[in-house]
């Protein structure tokens, strides 16, 4: 993207830019249009909730109205608008807060509100009613937009006290070109998923059906807020260099790099222009061409750095992750990992947490995909979660067709920076430390259901076993008292039999049997002990090409 | 080997048994391993004998559980046969022990007689006891004439028996010629056994045995246990054993049974072999020596053919060079021939040849 280019689209209203680009803001599609909307008003309610410290209540209703039309209202417990703010966060373009923070977010350009009203105003020509409660104060309004100059055009209702004291925002509007849909893509999945990642919130849910679902909060922990972090000169591009450079108050590139970004010390300028001997470091950053940047660019690659700090990643946690998992999908079995954060690009700190969630309420083999808490519905085939958690050979842990078992796979990237392979924010590209490490993660979960799933196969086999053998005991008892003769009570025999059939194979008994090593020399115990032992090796093999 | 031995034989096995279940351990039976990794043949002996490779059964390992206690079922079973003194087949003993484990249970304590007769088998050898001293008969098979005489106790008579006076008919030879039976005489020169039951009715009609002095067997066929132990006892009485087959897969293989054991019946060690034994015929020799035998040839199987190569591999085979040539001579030529074929010319031909293979001392080891 050159000067020229950006300049020019200055001139055009971005409001009149975006109604012609729709798709861009997640608004193709009828199913996947009603998700978007969805998606927008529960991220900023929980965004409001969370800069403001309040667990997140959050409902959610949806109407049919007409034919490929829908009503859907968003109320939340959260600070609520003031007056002041409310044009801009519902009706107008670019307007939102987190725009150029460099810190973890849920990742919305800030056009998320304001493009639903567009996405109303164009399908239905109605605008959005809002009734905001911030601070006491209780406004309800209608917000459009000019999209000639991307203004905001309320229209006052109602002002008051707010009721008891409350705060908190409700939203609804009628949209069109939209649909309901029971499916994966549909807003009771995305609820689901959303609420799996958020599990300090409580997320309830109102269907067309008129049905009522409640996804309770599960953890009485606020998340961490992640800390604004500067970037590492590693997780930059020249697009975003150039884009920071703009604005920057500095005189010299020099001091730019060093301020602006982290482990960019006197040193290291140095480096870098004995790298680039023909940019000028002491000129303006304002004036750094397209090529320059390219050039600076390469030669970050080129010079060694200190890693970045990893602080700024902020996972959901495990016991987190665990909690949420037992809740909303309540599985027999749960497996999360507890991994470090990793780096990838050599500069953008990032994390992956995994969990496998073993026969519950979730779809067979479902993979659960997360970036930054928010619930990534679509482009599944083209995410480097989906890729990574279908190259893992799942017979080896004991899943013999993934998509027939009942195993729920969640897997979150957390990262200021989350690689998504296009505008849509839907999937993760194959960044390939990236890849890696979710298959490592998603293996380490792995190991830990084959052990529970093999200690229920023991613990059924060892049933198995007992019934067999203690058919025979009786008879066993009789015929050995009779072979050896006079003075052999068939009686004492047999409780002497049972005894020990209980002892190996009884309650308990199977792990003791599987400690002392006795295995048993017949068809079966061969064939047990076999398939573990290649299993072992097979995966010391995998993990020593990986790491 | 007696009752009385073989009962206490059967109730130390049980009491062994018994004596690890009181010391809370898993009851255990243990025999010699009868898979052909574990046959081996020693020169010194000639014949073929299991090694020392043992196998264990016991009742707390699932995969064995039934085994065991089937093991156990047949031992008591037998010991019951043994002190009530009456005998039976391995298929009425199946049926002996062919019931359900249990109203409630869909399992038969057997449901095969492969089952039970692999476990009579084992019994024998780990107990060092024959089927017959379990009071389990076999099949009777083959038939003798010639001056021999065997006073027979069975079911609370004596009977003697003159093998000289037994008309066309011969004696048959009974599956248990160890137990109450006596040979009070045995006055032959030798014993020639022939394959086929109709060789021997034409040297019977020639009183061959008679002119011979010695003892006339045909196993017809592969040689009955009766018969085998039978000829062990005549060859324990220092008589020369004879015998002639076709010349072809089977007839090797019913000669080498007698001589050596087989590899499948390895278990039954010297009791069950000859390693005396001599092969008169009919060889692939013969055939070039006799020439009317050369019209009578038939082509070799591939039967045939395989045999020869395999026994050209047997140690206990191959260290005869008069074998080596022999089967080398099958593999050369293709052939083989029955020993029918010596009537080819004239029906009293069969006695002259045998004769003159013993005269001449003209016979394979």
């Amino acid at each position: 993207m050159s000067d020229g280019i950006f300049s020019k689209f200055k001139e055009y209203s971005v409001a009149e830019f975006f109604k012609k680009n729709r798709q861009m803001l997640g608004f193709s599609g009828k199913v996947r249009s009603l998700t978007t909307i969805v998606h927008e008003y529960v991220t900023n309610s929980l965004d409001a909730c969370g800069e403001a410290g309040i667990y997140p209540e959050i409902e959610v209703w949806v109407g049919a109205d007409g034919e490929d039309r829908y009503r859907v209202k968003v109320r939340d417990n959260g600070p609520g608008i003031p007056k002041t703010h409310i044009g801009k966060a519902l009706g107008m373009m670019l307007a939102g807060t987190k725009f150029n923070r460099y810190a973890q977010q849920r990742g919305q350009q800030g056009i998320g509100a304001t493009g639903c009203t567009m996405y109303a105003l164009i399908t239905t020509g109605k605008p959005i009613r809002v009734s905001s409660s911030h601070e006491g104060k209780k406004i309800e309004c209608e917000v459009g937009i000019d999209f000639k100059n991307n203004k905001p055009v309320i229209t006052p209702i109602s002002e008051g006290p707010a009721e008891g004291g409350k705060c908190g925002l409700e939203i609804e509007g009628v949209f069109g070109g939209v649909r309901h849909e029971k499916s994966a893509y549909g807003v009771y999945e995305y609820l689901r998923r959303t609420a799996i990642a958020n599990p300090h919130a409580t997320i309830i849910y109102n269907s067309p059906e008129g049905e009522r679902f409640v996804f309770p909060k599960s953890v009485d922990l606020m998340p961490t807020k992640p800390a604004e972090v500067k970037p590492h000169p590693l997780g930059i591009s020249a697009h975003d260099l150039i884009e920071k450079a703009r604005g920057a108050p500095y005189q010299r590139i020099s001091a730019f790099l060093q301020e602006e970004f982290t482990r960019v010390s006197l040193n290291k300028v140095k480096e870098l222009q004995e790298a680039v001997p023909d940019v000028d470091l002491g000129k303006k950053p304002s004036e750094m061409s397209w090529e320059e940047a390219e050039r600076l660019v390469g030669a970050f690659r080129k010079v060694k750095w200190i890693a970045p700090a990893t602080d700024s990643v902020v996972p959901i946690g495990a016991e987190q992750v665990e909690k949420s998992l037992n809740s909303i999908i309540g599985p027999e079995y749960i497996f999360v990992t507890r991994r470090s954060p990793k780096i990838y690009r050599g500069g953008i700190p990032f994390m992956v947490e995994a969990a496998l969630a073993y026969n519950g309420k979730g779809a067979n083999g479902e993979i659960l995909r997360f970036a930054n808490r928010a619930p990534l519905l679509f482009d599944a085939g083209g995410c480097s979660i989906t890729q990574a958690v279908k190259s893992i050979d799942w017979k080896r842990y004991g899943i013999k067709n993934l998509e027939e078992e009942p195993l729920s796979i969640f897997v979150h990237f957390a990262s200021v920076h989350v690689p998504y392979t296009s505008a849509g924010k839907q999937s993760i590209s194959d960044e390939e430390e990236v890849v890696d490490e979710i298959k490592n993660s998603v293996m380490e979960a792995a190991r830990g259901l084959d052990r529970h799933l093999s200690g229920k196969r023991r613990v059924k086999e060892a049933a198995g076993k007992r019934a067999a053998i203690l058919r025979y005991v009786g008879q066993l008892s009789k015929d050995m008292s009779e072979l050896g003769g006079v003075g052999a009570d068939a009686a004492k025999v047999k409780e002497r039999l049972l005894k020990m059939v209980e002892g190996r194979y009884g309650a308990g008994g199977a792990a003791a049997e599987e400690e002392e090593g006795e295995a048993p020399e017949g068809e079966e115990g061969k064939k047990g002990k076999g398939r573990r032992a290649g299993d072992d090796a097979g995966e010391g093999e995998e993990e020593g090409e990986l790491s | 080997m007696s009752d009385k031995a073989a009962f206490e034989k059967l109730e130390a096995l049980g009491k062994n048994m018994l004596g690890q279940v009181r010391k809370d351990k898993s009851p255990t039976f243990e025999t010699p391993l009868r898979s052909k990794s574990n046959v081996q043949f020693e020169e010194g002996l000639g014949y073929l004998r299991l090694g020392a490779k043992k196998e264990e059964r016991t009742f707390l390992n699932v995969g064995q559980a039934r085994t065991f206690m089937q093991t156990v079922s047949v031992a008591n079973k037998t010991k019951k046969f043994v002190k009530e003194g009456l005998h039976t087949s391995i298929r009425g003993l199946y049926y002996q022990l062919k019931f359900s484990l249990g109203e409630d249970v869909d399992e038969s304590l057997f449901e095969e007689q492969t089952e039970s007769n692999v476990l009579v088998e084992d019994l024998e050898v780990a107990l060092g006891v024959k089927r017959e001293d379990l009071h389990l008969t076999t099949d009777r098979k083959g038939v003798v004439a010639g001056p021999m005489v065997v006073k027979d106790n069975f079911a609370g008579e004596e009977t003697t028996i003159d093998c000289a006076k037994q008309g066309r008919s011969g004696w048959m030879i009974p599956s248990d010629v160890d137990n109450g039976m006596e040979f009070v005489e045995v006055e032959a020169d030798y014993v020639l056994v022939v394959e086929k039951d109709a060789l021997w009715q034409r040297l019977n009609e020639d009183r061959f045995w008679k002119k011979e002095n010695c003892i006339l067997v045909t196993p017809k066929g592969q040689a009955s246990r009766g018969t085998r132990r039978l000829l062990r006892k005549l060859a324990d009485k220092k008589l020369p054993i004879y015998v002639m087959t076709d010349c072809d897969a089977w007839g090797w293989y019913i000669y080498w049974t007698i001589k050596t054991g087989s590899m499948n019946l390895a278990y039954l060690g010297r009791d069950f072999s000859i390693p005396e034994s001599r092969f008169l015929g009919v060889t692939m020799a013969d055939i070039e020596k006799y020439d009317f035998l050369k019209k009578l040839t038939i082509n070799a199987k591939q039967v045939d053919l395989k045999r020869a190569e395999e026994m050209l591999g047997y140690p206990w085979i191959n260290r005869h060079k008069e074998w080596v040539g022999e089967l080398k001579m099958v593999l050369k030529t293709k052939k083989k021939i029955e020993q029918d074929a010596l009537q080819g010319e004239r029906l009293t031909f069969v006695g002259e040849y045998v004769r003159e293979k013993i005269g001449k001392k003209q016979w394979l080891p």
